[in-house]
């Protein structure tokens, strides 16, 4: 039976499993394994291992040594298989597990087609049309990198090319037969798969073959495709135009080098194909492997559970005297270690947290911007537009940088002048590292002393069809919403910080990475100051009170943006604060600083390059100098080691010491007896907590096939994306730099809440309940009176009771210093940097 | 003084080995021995610049010590100091420091840590014995470091499928040079009828006495130098190496292929200017050559979208320019635009990954769409024409594989007739028959006799010829090139004034090499590796140290300088008569191939995707 070939069908499901990162300037989390997310997690990543190979967990002899190193420990095994076999299958199922045999070679399904080429023919079809296929779409997506752009890129892939050779006395193809195939307007993608593959029922695995085979560009194209927001320059992109021009390409490789004829790929293959994408059956080697990684996770989740009831039930006594100030974070993972440290400098102070594009889901566009940068959470279609008005400082040239240099005549003239002071440039970079025009600076976004369009003046102001600036009634629900979803409704202290967070890093076309996932992989100072300004409008405020939220006259919010590669704070609109206030700020900015020292110290624990029993202001320089040092692959380790999602009161995580792997949000269940806070507090965090630990988690367990290999070769094409090489293909996925001190553990949310509500709550949207129960995120609840654990498993909460013991630390700091440090970043050593879970 | 210039060649060297007492772990030691190799380098070429400006500028000679000598060859390593050496000396001294610092941070952790900076030490002892080379043959001896280290940075990461693929690719055009050189080193020999200094190098003015076609030496000394000095400087129509070479770390990118390695090519033109300046011919092609070169790399450097390769064309163009300088006898200038290229290019590499945030930033602001492109006019049709070639690199990357490669594949593949078994059933009683007739030449009537080094060198060229299409075996391969050695010794045997002890030098390297070679490709069998040579087999993932007593084989079997191998091999090359024209040749290929396949067998059996997929491996393309 021949399977009817549908294109629009094929293609549309090509794109839904290729990868979906967008250009690199927009860099956002996702989870790497999207396509698969409508399965149950194993099932998923076993599925997708079949299918296209991922390495999607350890190998068995990987898991057997951290058994041995002691990192998943036995009990936690016994455990895990009870749960999930029954308790008197455990000693079988330990036994497979430590000395089972099993083989794990294997070919996946996608690539067995095409690799026939090689086999019938005895040619490399690939090594004759990838480097120059990629040599033209690199061309044709570039966004400034070549001085001589590719001509007609508004047409379209193939028409672009067919109109340049119909215009040239040269051509790319070396056959008549392609030539005559690109120019007949007529031919289909299906028409050339007729002369390639032959019969039509291997067509669609033909494609998946010839477009995974290169996935990094065939993503790009299908992402650009989707939404053309993400490169500047123009072009009209498709991935169709893609695989028609490959496939043209094919014929004529084939062409030119067998003659004619050749028959199809398919002539004497079986009537009957596989489809690629048919449903995996598992063997035991994943049963395994499954229980391997539950018990790899609930090893480290049990240690968080023991000391997350330990705090439960012995509870740190609230502060005495009055408090000092309240500062809102990101729930960033990086976060949780400076609020830690400002909370110990000044036991008075209270910390929150909240998605740190703090409810203004905004586009922003900077001074004489041409563009939009889009601040607010992927999954947000956001309609405000806020402007900038007003700058202070214009950013310098680079003239290394500049094409001229590349021109004859000036790269001659270069040579001679700035090639001779380039000696003495790259001497300063390597001693006296600073900022300069061409290290990305999470504080040149917007300006540090900029005015921003908040209000809106006239509803007519629409700009690219949002709405530019905030109406007042608007400003008072998001403030409102903000507010409440914390649990932070009265007893305002003088002075509310708001702080959002960017990154500064030097050499990295990865920095958007760095920077807020909240915010679409931007600094979030704009969100930060947009928050500010409405929490301390006066009209905000009386509307406020008369929904039961007062704020006094004194108080004032105050927007900053912390810099979590530098550890520098840097705070905005200060000339608003009254006297008063203004005393207090400069209190808390000693305050802030030694708790960024501090901050410093706690990081630079995993940077081999910083010795940490210095002077604590000889390493925060270090930490400083290291975010503008081309030399440095590490600026900071981003969200590496995140793991852990809290959402409640920060009373009950206060004292424990979490090693910056968790989110934390505010939430307070005494606010929220009816769970309609917890349902807008939770809507925005699978998506941005779970996508980031998914895109760890996957970059981790398969850095060369999701990841994107170590950074060092990198080379930046056509400003879009990274390659390894001249020929090669786009590179998606995290980098190895920034995962290599990641333990690839699914995120565990744990809600301060009744499991009863929770269960609600979840269920109240589909798309969020999937998280949970098809084992993307696992769950736990926390009940707020007793303590008492329930983990989420089957569509159900069942008691959960910790056995680890729960350790001590009489001085954190100590146990910091003295911490090991990994060797290689294999994963049996680099995950003994981890520093377990301390009370202190 | 002395002692000055032998401790540039002796602290890199020494910095190199005492780091091999070091395992991967040892950042700090390895990158604290590689640094102080280049600091005291440093003071060294400093003290080295007082005493020679003290000296009225005079050129530095040192006559070292002997490897080899008799009556008629002498093989000496001697240094050579003078004002443009200092100064490529001290700009390559200078790089190779800022980028063992720049790299103790960037290349932490990573794999190969150890490896690469053992790597770009070795490089830079290449450099040093290139450089500062008295004579012909210690410059070969840099010459041929420079060659294999580029193998190892390019091929750095050896898991890869391009990496491998590109180090091949640029290892094979290197083999050419190599060759090239050898053959201009040879010819030198015959010309002079010694081993002539650098410090004495007067041009072609003085054969010795039997030489009759004056004209041909005129002419192909220069002429094999200048082939060398293009394929090394990427020049026209070697061009499309350059930008493949970027496959490593950035920082060995940004030095080698950025700058120093790139420019040696000029160097080397400069040098043996004397043997050149007189033809006024090679002031025509060397200027048509930086010509042609600087308008290709001009027009493909505009189309290139990724920066690193835009980065190598621009390099490219100005190293054209460099060559023209050069025709003119401007070498003053010359050095100085290289020192200014080098620096510029090896600085705008480094900072390369930070171009996205720049660029894009800047574009937010500023960006402005380019002109619509006609196409009606001749002008229009012309410029997209050069469009299309300038992507289509002008076709220079198929360049070699045309030509060259694969004709002598399609030649190769006419042999295929003659298994294994029966090559070797061939071969083993025509060796012996020959063997006998080595030591007891009266057995043969001296018209054959004549014939035989022809014969046997067409031999041994049939058998390297079929180890070049070889796929199946690995060790069928590498007894192919070791019985191709015999041959061609035997070759050479029946030249006449023949000292047997160089063919004992040569044995000697050839059997133990080659014993140690098939020892480690019996051991991947023993254990059930597929040693077939169709694709990567990536044992390297499992055997490192089994891939590092190979490439040991390797090397002394493709006859790498100081190996007993080369030693002999030179000696030998030197008994080839001018007269024997078709010997020289075939020889030549013989080099250039056996060369080539040994590095194949190597990258196959160890470089590439490891096969089995119980650990992450990288796609193909990437």
């Amino acid at each position: 039976m021949q399977k009817q070939f549908i294109e629009d069908d094929v293609i549309h499901l090509l794109k839904h499993y290729l990868p979906a990162q967008a250009t690199l300037k927009d860099f956002v989390h996702h989870n790497s394994l999207h396509s698969f997310q409508e399965k149950e997690f194993f099932d998923a990543i076993f599925s997708a291992n079949k299918i296209f190979g991922f390495q999607v967990t350890f190998n068995f002899n990987e898991y057997r040594k951290l058994y041995k190193q002691g990192r998943i420990r036995s009990e936690i095994i016994d455990r895990v298989i009870s749960q999930s076999k029954g308790k008197e299958q455990v000693e079988l199922y330990k036994m497979k597990m430590l000395n089972g045999q099993f083989e794990q070679d294997f070919i996946p399904r996608v690539g067995q087609l095409r690799a026939k080429w090689k086999e019938i023919y005895k040619m490399d079809l690939d090594n004759r049309v990838q480097p120059l296929l990629f040599r033209i779409l690199a061309s044709y997506i570039d966004q400034g990198i070549s001085l001589w752009p590719f001509p007609f890129e508004d047409t379209g892939l193939v028409n672009a090319i067919r109109t340049l050779e119909k215009n040239s006395f040269s051509s790319f193809f070396k056959s008549k037969r392609a030539k005559k195939c690109l120019f007949d307007e007529s031919l289909t993608i299906e028409d050339l798969l007729t002369i390639l593959v032959g019969k039509s029922n291997y067509f669609s695995n033909y494609l998946f073959d010839q477009q995974y085979a290169h996935k990094g560009w065939s993503g790009l194209f299908s992402a650009i495709e989707d939404n053309d927001d993400t490169i500047f320059y123009k072009k009209k992109v498709a991935l169709k135009d893609l695989i028609h021009l490959e496939l043209l390409m094919e014929i004529d490789a084939l062409d030119s080098n067998l003659g004619t004829d050749w028959s199809p790929l398919a002539t004497n293959l079986p009537d009957k194909v596989e489809d690629y994408l048919e449903k995996v059956n598992h063997s035991e080697i994943e049963e395994i492997l499954q229980l391997w990684q539950e018990a790899f996770e609930w090893d480290y989740y049990d240690e968080v559970l023991s000391g997350i009831q330990f705090r439960a039930k012995n509870k740190v006594a609230p502060p005495v005297q009055e408090e000092t100030f309240q500062a809102m974070f990101c729930v960033d993972d990086r976060e949780c270690s400076l609020r830690r440290y400002l909370e110990m400098e000044d036991p008075n102070c209270v910390t929150l947290g909240a998605p740190g594009f703090f409810g203004a889901a905004i586009y922003f566009q900077p001074f004489g911007g041409k563009f939009y940068d889009k601040n607010a959470p992927v999954a947000a279609d956001p309609k405000h537009l806020i402007k900038e008005i007003e700058i202070q400082q214009v950013r310098k040239n680079e003239i290394f940088h500049s094409k001229q240099t590349h021109t004859l005549l000036n790269g001659f003239v270069s040579s001679f002048t700035i090639g001779l002071l380039a000696g003495v440039k790259m001497t300063l970079d390597l001693f006296r590292p600073r900022m300069q025009a061409d290290i990305s600076n999470a504080f040149s976004h917007m300006d540090v002393h900029g005015k921003l369009l908040i209000e809106n003046r006239d509803l007519s102001e629409i700009e690219n069809g949002w709405q530019v600036g905030y109406q007042i009634s608007e400003m008072v629900e998001i403030v409102e919403s903000m507010l409440k979803g914390m649990g932070l409704v009265e007893k305002f202290t003088p002075i509310v910080y708001v702080v959002a967070h960017g990154s500064s890093s030097a050499n990295n076309p990865h920095h958007g990475a760095h920077d807020c996932g909240a915010c679409s992989g931007r600094p979030g100072a704009v969100n930060a100051r947009v928050f500010s300004y409405m929490a301390n409008h006066l009209e905000v405020r009386d509307r406020l009170a008369k929904r039961g939220i007062s704020i006094d006259s004194n108080v004032q919010f105050v927007g900053a943006m912390h810099d979590t590669a530098s550890d520098e704070v840097v705070f905005y609109d200060l000339d608003i604060l009254s006297d008063s206030n203004q005393l207090l700020h400069l209190k808390n900015v000693i305050t802030f600083e030694s708790a960024l020292d501090k901050n410093a110290k706690e990081r630079a624990r995993r940077f081999a390059s910083i010795n940490i029993e210095k002077d604590i202001k000889k390493i925060r320089k270090e930490i400083k100098e290291r975010s503008v040092s081309y030399f440095e692959p590490r600026p900071e380790l981003g969200h590496g080691s995140n793991s852990l999602c809290h959402i409640g009161e920060r009373e009950r995580t206060k004292g424990l010491f979490l090693d910056r792997r968790a989110f934390l949000q505010s939430y307070d269940y005494r606010t929220d007896p009816t769970g309609d806070i917890l349902k807008q507090v939770l809507g925005p965090l699978p998506g941005v907590c779970g996508g980031i630990n998914l895109e760890y988690y996957f970059s981790r367990m398969d850095i060369e096939k999701m990841g994107a290999g170590t950074k060092l070769p990198h080379n930046v094409t056509g400003l879009v994306g990274v390659t390894n090489s001249s020929d090669g293909d786009i590179r998606t996925g995290l980098p190895l730099q920034m995962v290599e001190n990641h333990d690839p553990v699914r995120l565990l949310m744990m809600i301060e809440q009744s499991p009863e509500i929770v269960l609600k709550v979840i269920k109240d949207t589909q798309e969020n309940y999937d998280w949970f129960a098809k084992g993307w995120i696992h769950l736990v609840t926390i009940k707020p009176d007793t303590g008492e654990l329930f983990q989420f498993y089957k569509g159900e909460f069942i008691p959960y009771h910790p056995i680890s013991k729960v350790l001590h630390a009489e001085s954190m700091m100590k146990v910091i210093e003295e911490a090991p440090e990994m060797i290689t970043n294999q994963i049996l050593e680099a995950t003994k940097e981890n520093i377990p879970v301390y009370t202190y | 003084m002395e002692l000055l210039v032998y401790t540039l060649i002796l602290t890199p060297f020494l910095s190199l080995v005492i780091s091999f007492l070091f395992s991967n772990e040892n950042e700090k030691p390895i990158f604290a021995i590689s640094i102080a190799g280049v600091v005291i380098n440093y003071l060294a070429l400093i003290a080295i610049l007082f005493l020679w400006i003290g000296n009225d500028f005079d050129p530095i000679f040192i006559k070292g010590p002997v490897l080899y000598q008799t009556d008629d060859i002498d093989f000496t390593i001697s240094l050579f100091i003078d004002g443009y050496g200092l100064v490529y000396l001290f700009t390559s001294t200078f790089l190779t420091g800022i980028i063992i610092v720049f790299s103790k941070n960037y290349i932490h952790r990573e794999k190969g840590y150890k490896r690469f900076f053992n790597n770009i030490k070795f490089f830079y002892l290449g450099l040093l014995v290139f450089l500062l080379s008295g004579n012909l043959e210690t410059l070969f001896l840099g010459w041929e470091i420079l060659g294999v280290t580029s193998f190892f940075l390019i091929g750095f990461y050896r898991e890869r499928y391009l990496p491998v693929k590109n180090a091949m690719k640029v290892v094979s055009l290197y083999r050419v040079a190599d060759i090239s050189l050898l053959l201009g080193i040879w010819l030198c020999h015959h010309y002079f009828g010694y081993s002539i200094n650098f410090n004495d190098l007067d041009g072609l003015h003085s054969p010795q006495p039997h030489i009759v076609n004056e004209v041909f030496y005129q002419f192909a000394i220069p002429g094999l130098f200048l082939i060398a000095a293009m394929v090394k400087s990427a020049q026209f129509p070697f061009s499309s190496w350059l930008p493949r070479a970027m496959e490593g770390p950035t920082t060995s990118s940004s030095i080698f292929y950025g700058s120093l390695s790139a420019h040696i090519g000029v160097f080397l033109l400069i040098r043996t200017a004397p043997f050149w300046e007189g033809n006024y011919w090679f002031h025509y092609i060397i200027a048509a050559i930086g010509l042609v070169t600087l308008v290709l790399s001009t027009l493909t450097g505009r189309v290139q979208s990724s920066v690193k390769t835009q980065i190598a064309y621009s390099s490219l163009a100005q190293i054209g320019v460099m060559f023209i300088e050069v025709s003119l006898g401007w070498y003053s200038l010359a050095i100085v635009h290289f020192v200014g290229n080098a620096l510029l290019r090896s600085h705008q590499l480094l900072i390369s990954p930070s171009i996205l945030s720049y660029k894009i930033h800047h574009q937010f602001f500023h960006f402005i769409q380019p002109k619509k492109q006609g196409s009606s006019s001749f002008w229009q049709k012309i410029k997209l024409s050069i469009y299309i070639l300038s992507i289509k690199e002008f076709n220079l990357d198929g360049f070699m594989y045309r030509s060259l490669w694969n004709p002598l594949k399609k030649i190769g593949n006419l042999f295929n007739f003659m298994t294994f078994k029966m090559t070797l059933g061939m071969i083993i009683p025509i060796y012996f028959a020959g063997l006998y007739i080595v030591y007891n030449k009266t057995v043969i009537p001296n018209v054959v006799l004549d014939y035989l080094p022809e014969f046997f060198a067409l031999f041994s060229l049939i058998i390297i010829l079929k180890a070049f299409v070889e796929r199946k075996s690995a060790r069928n391969a590498w007894v192919l090139i070791i019985t191709n050695q015999l041959l061609q010794s035997l070759a050479f045997g029946f030249n006449d004034h023949f000292d047997y002890n160089q063919v004992h030098i040569y044995l000697s390297g050839i059997v133990i090499s080659g014993i140690l070679g098939l020892w480690v490709i019996h051991k991947l069998k023993s254990q059930n590796k597929n040693h077939s040579l169709n694709q990567f087999q990536g044992n390297v993932y499992e055997h490192p140290r089994l891939a590092f007593v190979f490439i040991v084989a390797c090397l002394g079997l493709a006859g790498f300088p100081i190996t007993p191998t080369f030693i002999g091999e030179d000696l030998m090359l030197g008994h080839i008569h001018e007269n024997q024209f078709p010997l020289m040749i075939i020889i030549t290929l013989n080099l250039i191939l056996d060369g080539l396949v040994i590095f194949r067998i190597y990258s196959r059996l160890f470089l590439g995707r490891h096969q089995k997929s119980y650990h992450e491996y990288a796609y193909r393309s990437s």
